[in-house]
């Protein structure tokens, strides 16, 4: 005689399964990825189960190959050698505990220090970062100004090559040329005038040297007026 | 088969499964309903019989835990868990057996003393629990405690074995000498 009842476990899985029925693209997106994260807590679960019965198969197997006592006992003696190995079995624990604490509280120490060093480090790297922050807005104004004095100069060579250029247009106005056409006439106009003074003093056969005047004239007269 | 053995099948993913064993048909089948209505993580399965043997004819996971209900009220019941208890391998009771006694609460129906069922669960090395089965909040509680166990057994509670279970649930008192 023997009945059988089941049921499916409120698995999350079968949840989030009616959730995807619903519209919209969103929310089946968000049902979708609450489902593989269920997937993946089912798997890391399934994963702890079976490390678990696989542990304890293992201490079967290793309880099966000792050697049981063939010898028949008293009841007695069956009923103290079992509270023995109880109690065996409660000092494993006990000792086990108290291994594990002695741990904790020695990964107590270490962790304690390794936050104490966790907390320096977080401080210099911020002041290291304020540094570099600093260095970073000099570098910026180094760079402002660089920039200010490169455009400076650009108008000053801008400002000159106009002030060439416009030397150039000036020199090469007709204004000019005509000006020079009429200074280079004028002078050679003058320069024939000193040439005809000069000959008409040396064709009188006088002697200019005596007479300051006259020798002041005709060495005036020799000057060239083409270096002046 | 005629021997219950644990662990002798590969265990089913995520699967837990009970058998509870007594007479009263009804007692069993609330508590069967009960177990089942608790909220946890893994699939439970919990199968109902009168009597070991089981009929092998029936292709079953492995049981992970058994529970023998006994009746405080008729000696029938205690002899019924008696008989069956001979058909189960002796490394069940390595903290995969439990034993339940109903009925406590009524002193003058207790056909069936105490001390009884105490040097029987002393006697298999397993616990015994006390619970009124037909108080439905006491089912309930009990439905849960008996849930945390099969779970436990199952290997489903990562670092705790049925053995570990049973040397925590060990109780303290000794059986009361034979005089009384």
């Amino acid at each position: 005689m023997e009945q059988l009842l089941q049921e499916q476990a409120a698995a999350e899985s079968a949840d989030s399964g009616e959730a995807g029925g619903a519209g919209g693209l969103l929310q089946v997106a968000g049902a979708q990825e609450a489902r593989s994260d269920d997937r993946m807590t089912l798997l890391l679960r399934l994963r702890a189960q079976t490390k678990q019965q696989l542990l304890e198969y293992k201490s079967m197997i290793d309880a099966n190959e000792e050697k049981t006592p063939e010898q028949i006992m008293q009841e007695k003696q069956i009923e103290a050698k079992i509270e023995d190995l109880e109690n065996e079995i409660e000092e494993v624990k006990i000792a086990l505990e108290m291994k594990n604490l002695t741990l904790a509280s020695v990964l107590m120490d270490d962790m304690k220090h390794i936050l104490k060093l966790n907390k320096l480090i977080m401080k210099s790297q911020q002041e290291s970062w304020e540094l570099e922050e600093k260095l970073l807005d000099v570098r910026k104004k180094r760079l402002q100004l660089k920039q200010a004095s490169e455009s400076k100069l650009l108008e000053i060579q801008t400002e000159k090559n106009k002030q060439k250029e416009d030397l150039d247009n000036v020199e090469n106005s007709d204004k000019i040329k005509t000006m020079q056409q009429n200074l280079q006439k004028e002078i050679q106009i003058t320069t024939v005038i000193q040439h005809v003074f000069q000959n008409l003093i040396l064709g009188s056969k006088t002697n200019w040297a005596e007479d300051s005047a006259l020798k002041e004239t005709v060495l005036q007269l020799e000057k060239n007026l083409t270096m002046i | 088969m005629s021997v219950l053995k644990p662990l002798d099948k590969l265990p089913a993913l995520n699967t837990a499964t009970g058998l509870l064993v007594g007479t009263e048909d009804a007692l069993l089948q609330q508590l069967a309903d009960s177990m089942l209505k608790e909220d946890c993580a893994s699939e439970l399965r919990v199968h109902l019989a009168k009597s070991l043997p089981l009929p092998s004819n029936v292709n079953r996971p492995r049981i992970d835990l058994i529970v023998f209900v006994i009746n405080l009220h008729s000696k029938y019941s205690l002899q019924h868990v008696q008989e069956s208890l001979r058909h189960v391998d002796a490394s069940f009771f390595l903290g995969r057996v439990c034993f339940l006694s109903t009925g406590a609460g009524q002193e003058h129906h207790c056909s069936i003393h105490r001390n009884t069922v105490l040097k029987l669960a002393h006697t298999y090395r397993s616990p015994l629990l006390f619970c009124d089965l037909e108080v439905e909040d006491f089912r309930a509680t009990m439905a849960q405690r008996l849930v945390r166990m099969l779970l436990v057994c199952a290997g489903h509670v990562p670092g705790v074995s049925a053995l570990s279970l049973l040397s925590l649930l060990r109780s303290s008192e000794t059986p009361p000498p034979e005089e009384l």
